[in-house]
């Protein structure tokens, strides 16, 4: 556990060192990264700008449910998703072997060695907003921010099975860097309040493929919202991650070397 | 050598420009059709934004019949139109351009007997010919016919017009911001915030209008609302921007001033640009 916290630390230093390499652009990066995240709420802004609204539901919570949906791929994208690259160009090249071979686990040394410092971009602009729209919101009780941790924890668990399914389809899908368009299609159900869709959409992000854990229900705690179906939810999380990491594991035995 | 080229790429339009076009677009066409499985993931994702787009605006009217002069008909039109027109127009020459530049390997096209813009855009034509019946095609008719979406435009010629002038421009803000490479070597940056830039001042996200009018009078004489803006607003039959209202026939001739002017940017940061590529080996 401990010489597994260390490969983590040393793969961040790592890449942290390399794309210190250029600076500049690493500060670009971050900068565009950050403003490209903020093109939801701005549409969001423009909407309640315009006089409209999602009924039932304020600009700040809204932007809430954004800010922490923003939050949770910031720290997603930054620690475990680059797992997806790993794979997918690893495996287009054939030095996914190289992952094999290291005497570490092949999923953990993947997921290591992704980190990803651009990302961060993406977590700040989603703190700020999170921030921004808990100053106009009533305040939250300890015990919200507590719930609003441990669904966090289910949000994040919610994004690692997405990497993991992402990653396990291109073990097979040669080269489709489009997995990532997928993935974004699919969570940006997670963006809006779920009360918008239908009931079968409803039941279907909740329980099936529970994108409303990444935004919508750990920010719908803080709002002091009717949270039905969360604990099922949870369980539906647990059960998806498990269910990717399966899959993630019957795709690595697909997966067939092409040299290096 | 830097006179031959000058030459070859000042406004140089090929003897044969028919061939070399339709040969480009041809290889180009086959070298992706091999991976026509990537860009038939459009086909799932297109209706799934569509989708939520759909949820979105018809939560946002359920309280009002209009908004911004707009129905929940036209707000889908205009999101349909948009996602349509992105897989027609669709261009990655800044991609090309910057990557043979940074790598050395764009001094290969200084020795052939053709303009490598011209290239470009033939390699363009191509991909979209492919991307028309994988991705276009499927998803217009799935909107037609599964989200109801009418998709026909007013005017169809003005509406063709629109969007030729807009694949042109397209690729000419992609391939300036591609040729930013020669100055800065690396321009994933540029490339990004231009991106950036495209997605919300295009009106691809939500219509301009929805925007400060102040910030739409600065939209006009920007190069994105030709891209995606105006053809939508042709295809709706209607056209408004800042104050600014015109008829389809004006503003299509706005929008060809508009790549022509776009043209000679080109081409002047192509005469400015190839001075200061230095390439190695090939």
């Amino acid at each position: 556990m401990t010489s597994g916290f260390s490969v983590q630390v040393e793969a961040v230093k790592a890449s942290l060192y390399s794309r210190m390499a250029y600076r500049g652009d690493f500060f670009i990066s971050i900068s565009l990264t950050f403003i490209f995240e903020f093109i939801t709420p701005l549409v969001t802004l423009l909407i309640y700008s315009n006089g409209s609204s999602f009924p039932g539901w304020t600009l700040y919570q809204v932007l809430l449910i954004q800010g922490v949906f923003m939050m949770s791929k910031g720290i997603a994208f930054m620690f475990f998703y680059g797992l997806v690259g790993n794979v997918l160009g690893g495996v287009q090249s054939g030095t996914f072997d190289m992952f094999l071979l290291r005497p570490r686990l092949v999923l953990f040394m993947a997921i290591a060695t992704g980190f990803d410092s651009e990302e961060l971009g993406k977590f700040i602009g989603g703190l700020i907003l999170f921030i921004v729209a808990l100053i106009h919101l009533p305040t939250p009780s300890f015990i919200q921010w507590i719930q609003f941790i441990l669904l966090m924890i289910t949000s994040l668990l919610v994004m690692f099975s997405f990497s993991l399914i992402s990653s396990g389809v291109v073990f097979v899908w040669v080269g489709c860097s489009r997995v990532y368009e997928i993935f974004d299609s699919i969570s940006s159900f997670g963006i809006y309040p779920r009360t918008i869709f239908s009931k079968g959409i409803q039941n279907i992000i909740t329980f099936i493929v529970p994108i409303v854990m990444i935004g919508f229900f750990p920010a719908s705690i803080l709002l002091g919202k009717n949270i039905n179906g969360v604990l099922f939810g949870v369980i539906s999380s647990i059960s998806f991650v498990l269910l990717s990491l399966c899959f993630w594991y019957w795709m690595l035995s697909k997966y067939t070397s092409a040299g290096c | 050598m830097q006179k031959n080229i000058k030459l070859k790429n000042a406004l140089f339009v090929p003897k044969h420009a028919y061939g070399i076009l339709k040969a480009t677009a041809f290889a180009t066409y086959k070298e992706w059709a091999a991976y026509r499985s990537h860009m038939a993931v459009s086909i799932f994702v297109g209706p799934m934004y569509f989708l939520i787009q759909v949820y979105i605006w018809k939560a946002v009217f359920s309280s009002r019949g209009t908004i911004n002069g707009l129905t929940l008909k036209q707000m889908l039109s205009y999101y349909g139109i948009a996602a349509v027109i992105n897989y027609i127009v669709f261009d990655f020459a800044d991609w090309n351009l910057q990557m043979h530049i940074r790598t050395g390997s764009f001094i290969t096209f200084m020795l052939r007997p053709m303009s490598h813009r011209f290239y470009a855009l033939s390699q363009k034509v191509g991909h979209r010919m492919l991307g028309f019946w994988v991705e276009f095609l499927p998803i217009y008719l799935l909107f037609l016919f599964v989200f109801k979406i009418p998709l026909i435009p007013v005017h169809p010629i003005w509406a063709v017009l629109s969007l030729i002038l807009s694949f042109l421009m397209s690729f000419l803000v992609n391939y300036c911001v591609g040729m930013t490479a020669f100055w800065l070597t690396k321009a994933d940056g540029v490339r990004r915030m231009f991106s950036i830039m495209n997605s919300i001042l295009a009106g691809a996200f939500i219509p301009l209008t929805f925007f400060p009018a102040i910030l739409q009078k600065v939209f006009f004489f920007l190069p994105f609302q030709f891209i995606t803006y105006v053809p939508i607003s042709v295809m709706i039959g209607s056209y408004k921007l800042g104050g600014i209202e015109a008829t389809i026939p004006q503003i299509v001739f706005v929008q060809a001033l508009a790549v022509l002017l776009m043209f000679f940017i080109s081409e002047i940061m192509w005469r400015l640009g190839i001075r200061k590529f230095t390439g190695v080996g090939a």
